[in-house]
């Protein structure tokens, strides 16, 4: 299993299949990312219920520089998911459309650069402001 | 000499069936999740951060119910999006039939428990001690 794994990275680099490639391995690697802080996510949030005080806990580490750049890559992979998924959805819904694929991709880069770097540049700043300007 | 059946016929098609609805629910549930995720990430990071979220702060979001609908069904929604995603994964990568057959349980069972965990929490809404 750690070898399929290990020759699936391998044959990345060599399986010519360019952009539309790089753009399934992204969108895979960004939904598992998602995934992991998802199941992370509705532990932290249940202790609101099963062990209160734990709370402050998980939110004292979630506010700790590493986790704040975390945070930020968490919002990268979700915009990124969602925008080349929903291009896959509107494509696969209206077949003719696959013909633009190399216009669409660009769409979802645009889209996510237009989402990501907004929401970076905030979330950075207020990261800077809570861990060394105090 | 084993007759040639059509790759359609019998359990190859059970098969493409659940295929097809593993299709069609990630498509539509990733396409609600696409709005729900992203309305609750700009509303939890960017209107709100981390640096002011306490319990109280949970406790007044859960005192609409609405919001607490709305997260019951983003939980479960993202859940099986997501664990429904790397079994998909997972069934590229682990080819053994016994291992896959364990790997795919392990995940259904996780969702499963996850589910029940934060639907409970949800439900049951934050306790002050």
């Amino acid at each position: 299993m750690a070898g399929s794994g290990l020759a699936s990275i391998v044959e990345v680099t060599r399986y010519r299949g360019r952009f539309g490639q790089l753009d399934w391995v992204l969108r895979r690697l960004a939904g598992l990312g998602v995934l992991l802080f998802l199941l992370v996510h509705v532990v932290d949030t249940a202790t609101v219920y099963f062990a209160p005080p734990a709370y402050a806990w998980f939110i004292n580490l979630y506010r700790s520089p590493i986790f704040g750049l975390g945070e930020i890559a968490l919002g990268g992979g979700v915009i990124y998911h969602a925008m080349s998924g929903l291009c896959i959805v509107i494509l696969d819904l209206f077949p003719a459309l696959w013909r633009y694929r190399p216009q669409a991709r660009l769409v979802v880069w645009a889209l996510f650069l237009a989402g990501f770097v907004p929401l970076a540049a905030w979330m950075f700043v207020r990261l800077v402001e809570h861990n060394l300007l105090r | 000499m084993a007759a040639v059946t059509s790759p359609q016929a019998g359990p190859a098609l059970r098969r493409g069936n659940w295929g097809t609805l593993s299709y069609l629910f990630m498509r539509g549930s990733g396409v609600l999740l696409a709005f729900l995720v992203i309305i609750h990430f700009v509303i939890q990071h960017v209107i709100n951060d981390v640096y002011t979220l306490d319990l109280n702060f949970v406790a007044q979001r859960w005192s609409n119910p609405g919001w607490r609908v709305y997260d019951a069904f983003m939980l479960t929604l993202a859940l099986a999006h997501g664990l429904n995603g790397s079994r998909i994964v997972a069934n590229d990568y682990i080819l053994h039939p016994a291992w896959n057959r364990a790997v795919n349980l392990a995940i259904l069972a996780a969702g499963l428990l996850w589910i029940v965990v934060g639907g409970t929490a949800i439900i049951g809404g934050v306790r002050f001690m």
